[in-house]
């Protein structure tokens, strides 16, 4: 993105988007059949279903740098593969509350149920989870700058 | 029982019962008294060689789905292992995941009253040599050498999984040697490493992990010594399909190797301490897996390697389930 002055380059915010094949690509898609307006900054990975979903996916995508990560299926008891999301929805807790023992921004992942019927729906998560990425601003990843003295000083075991 | 009595009547049980047995895997003396190392006996004329001490800090079990074929049981003998309170969680978690059968151990089980870290032992005393036997009596590791005896506090000398060990006794067993012994902490203890580090701001605690895993050399050796990391020639660590981590050497891929093995154990860990004990470099590994432990306890009530019937959480799930 060019900045108004046309002489800086702001980063340009990255989210990406895990969407199962049949409700959340779907409210996607309808989303854009129904010219609903949306962010620009979400790049879709399509996934069968959120079954499939390694929270290692998230924590790989962040670790380098993504600026968000934003993972939706089909709603609980409507998963194409009957339990896919079931078992998701546990993993993509426990990923959420881990993140932030080991520093990562909790805020730039999110999950989510979205049907494929619900192009409204989906406008709004992608807005909301967008704006929440601009205000957190572009994710330094493992570069981010501090001071680690206080925090080992917290843990001794020798 | 002192730990001589305890060595003689562990020997005398395996002589005992040795003709239903193929094989049993315990501790005997390493190359000193300071060192105990694990032993494989198939005779047995060789049950003298086994010992039990604050030093047989190795969990056993993982040989068993690693090493050995032990997910069937055969028309024959069985295997005997000996294992503390920590080690026998580590057995249940691998029989909930049929990587072993039950039917096809001899389990003897040893009350623990914590193993000592060396590294902890050494650093306090650099001069120590000539060590004739290790011991612990109430809050004191003692220490005898050729010249002298020795008394340090637990808390300086004993593994830091043991200070918090909330399951000294097996929880699974044939026989057990020796009686019941009493938790050092109690449950609203077990995480206060954790607690200590989540409160410290996010940025220091990223500090913290990245000023960590920057020493990691990536050996595998957390991986190799973790009795429920059973994918060993599999692991997505170093197989190139998929490709998950690349050969460079940066705090990227350190990263994300400890998240892997963190993730892998997500309602797995019996919190053994391997994969700490046997770093080269010292990262506190098993802390990771403590903060997981601590998640899936608070939202999904459970522990693991407890209930041989139970099923780890995150291989199942439940519909009614709320609030998450
Ligand atoms: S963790 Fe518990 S059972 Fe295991 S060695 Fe330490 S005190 Fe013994
Ligand atoms: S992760 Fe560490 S503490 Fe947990 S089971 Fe494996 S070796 Fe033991
Ligand atoms: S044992 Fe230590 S150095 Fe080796 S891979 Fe594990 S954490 Fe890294």
């Amino acid at each position: 993105m060019i900045s108004e002055t046309g002489t800086q380059r702001e980063k340009e915010i990255k989210i990406i988007g895990f969407l199962c094949n049949w409700c959340s690509y779907g409210g996607a898609d309808t989303a854009g059949v129904c010219r609903f307006k949306q962010p620009t900054d979400l790049r879709i990975i399509r996934i069968p279903c959120t079954g499939r979903m390694d929270p290692l996916f998230v924590v790989k995508a962040l670790i380098y740098g993504a600026d968000g990560v934003l993972v939706s299926g089909c709603h609980p008891k409507d998963c194409h593969y009957a339990v896919g999301n079931l078992y998701a929805r546990r993993r993509m807790e426990l990923l959420k509350r881990f993140l932030p023992f080991i520093g990562i921004d909790t805020n730039r992942f999110r999950y989510t149920w979205v049907s494929a019927s619900e192009g409204q729906l989906w406008q709004q998560v992608v807005t909301e989870f967008s704006e929440e990425i601009h205000r957190l601003g572009p994710n330094a990843g493992l570069n981010e700058k501090m001071d680690a003295e206080t925090a080992l000083s917290l843990f001794n075991t020798k | 029982m002192p730990m001589d009595e305890k060595t003689k009547t562990l020997q005398e049980d395996f002589e005992k019962n040795f003709a239903d047995l193929e094989l049993v895997i315990g501790w005997e003396t390493g190359f000193d008294r300071l060192h105990a190392t694990p032993v494989f006996i198939r005779q047995p004329s060789e049950l003298g060689k086994l010992v039990w001490n604050p030093l047989c800090s190795q969990n056993l079990s993982g040989y068993l789905a690693k090493n050995l074929d032990a997910s069937i049981q055969e028309d024959g003998k069985k295997i005997g292992i000996c294992v503390k309170g920590c080690d026998s969680r580590s057995l249940v978690a691998l029989i909930q995941e049929n990587f072993i059968d039950r039917k096809r151990l001899y389990i003897v089980g040893i009350p623990c009253e914590g193993t000592v870290d060396l590294r902890r032992l050494m650093r306090l005393n650099p001069s120590l040599k000539n060590v004739r036997k290790v011991d612990i009596e109430g809050n004191k590791a003692v220490v005898e050498t050729d010249q002298e005896t020795l008394r340090f506090p637990i808390e300086d000398v004993l593994a830091r999984k043991c200070l918090r060990c909330l399951y000294p006794n097996p929880v699974i067993y044939d026989t057990i040697i020796g009686t019941p012994v009493k938790p050092r902490i109690s449950e609203d203890k077990a995480y206060t490493a954790v607690e200590k580090l989540d409160s410290s701001d996010r940025k220091q605690r990223l500090a913290f992990w990245k000023t960590e895993f920057d020493r990691c050399i990536r050996c595998y050796a957390c991986r190799n010594a973790c009795p429920l990391c059973v994918c060993q020639d599999n692991c997505i660590a170093e197989s190139r399909k998929p490709k998950w981590l690349t050969q460079r050497d940066g705090i990227r891929e350190k990263f994300l190797f400890h998240m892997i093995h963190g993730l892998h154990l997500a309602g797995r860990c019996t919190e053994c301490g391997e994969c700490e004990r046997v770093c080269p470099v010292e990262i506190p590994t098993m802390l990771i897996k403590e903060k997981m432990n601590q998640i899936v306890k608070d939202m999904l009530d459970y522990e693991a390697g407890i209930d041989p019937e139970a099923k780890p959480p995150l291989l199942t799930f439940d519909p009614g389930e709320t609030g998450i």
